[in-house]
């Protein structure tokens, strides 16, 4: 599997998505959902940014689709909340990136 | 300034239980010495669905893959283990093992810095003609010159008005008899999301110190935490950062 940081972002952010309407379904946190989503999205973007072409070792790519997956497997609202938070830092720290 | 036992009510005896299963000993443990990123490891197999081991160890290369040091490897072979043995208690059970996890931890943590007979779990503080609150503080250190008090979440979404009031409360009355007291939110979660969710909160943030999943072995380091308001090892909470979006 050869992918780029910027693909592999695009995978996070795909991944989020699901995360953020999974969570918002919470209606007291929809606020923060969508600000823990913008939060993380900036971060994730930068990164993408700034090291955007770089070509990713291969367990660095499937590192992030395992995780991807995963959040695919959520189906509890509260579970995605966490989750929002807990997914992109686990991509951060496959890229090698501060959260 | 002084404390109190917690009273022992239905949900606290329940709550005790957690506590004093060998498993949450067994997880804090293997955590006090965990590095960040294993200590994400745990945060993420605890709140997953996955229990393959193997789903895991792909997701965490840098702690799993090809040239990683064996004792490290091993290590956080232990803390997947560990975590997953939670992850399988069921939802229910499971939330409260987290949060039990994270308040041993966070004592475990301290007991490098502060004697062992000082650290407290479950106590209340009490100030002369205030009425107390009911909830109890998760770890207080107690100490004849100065006190700490430490609540404790599992993630940035427990942080909310009431524990935020309440610690700000309990600093600001022991200042005004001029005890010392240090009130600590430790959360084992990604400062950046913390700080997302402390950015909408109305309630006084000042005098709070933050301590998140990036820099909870400062809870360990300082020999002695100087007074309210001035550098500790725990970042201020305020004033928080907001996205772009919520400013």
């Amino acid at each position: 599997m050869t992918d780029t940081v910027a693909a592999a972002v695009d995978r996070a952010r795909s991944a989020m998505v699901g995360l953020r309407t999974l969570g918002q379904e919470v209606e007291d946190e929809w606020q923060y959902v969508a600000d823990l989503d913008a939060a993380w999205g900036e971060r994730l973007d930068a990164v993408a940014a700034a090291r955007g072409a770089q070509v990713l070792p291969s367990s660095t790519s499937a590192a992030i689709e395992r995780a991807a997956a995963e959040t695919a497997l959520i189906s509890d609202p509260h579970r995605a909340i966490d989750w929002l938070s807990t997914f992109p830092q686990i991509v951060l720290f496959a890229l090698d990136e501060p959260g | 300034m002084r404390f109190q036992d917690a009273a022992k009510d239905a949900r606290a005896v329940v709550y005790a239980g957690i506590q004093a299963d060998p498993l949450v000993a067994r997880a804090a443990a293997a955590l006090v010495d965990a590095s960040p990123g294993e200590r994400l490891l745990a945060r993420a197999v605890m709140n997953g669905e996955s229990n393959d081991p193997e789903t895991w160890r792909a997701m965490f290369p840098r702690l799993f893959g090809a040239g990683t040091d064996a004792n490290e490897r091993a290590r956080s072979d232990a803390i997947l283990a560990l975590s997953l043995e939670v992850a399988a208690r069921g939802e229910q059970v499971r939330s409260q093992f987290r949060g039990a996890i994270v308040e041993s931890l966070t004592g475990r943590l301290l007991a490098r810095r502060v004697p062992p007979a000082s650290l407290h779990r479950e106590r209340r503080i009490l100030f002369d003609g205030i009425r107390a609150e009911i909830h109890p503080y998760d770890v207080t250190v107690e100490l004849p010159e100065r006190a700490e008090a430490y609540d404790c979440k599992w993630g940035a979404r427990g942080i909310g008005p009431d524990v935020l009031l309440q610690l700000e409360a309990a600093r600001g009355y022991a200042e005004a008899e001029g005890s010392r007291l240090l009130v600590v939110l430790v959360v084992f979660d990604a400062r950046r999301s913390c700080r997302v969710r402390l950015a909408r909160q109305t309630a006084p943030l000042a005098g709070i110190r933050l301590v998140t999943l990036e820099s909870l072995d400062a809870l360990g380091r300082a020999k002695t935490p100087p007074a309210t308001g001035q550098e500790v090892p725990a970042a201020p909470v305020g004033p928080p950062a907001a996205p772009s979006s919520a400013r």
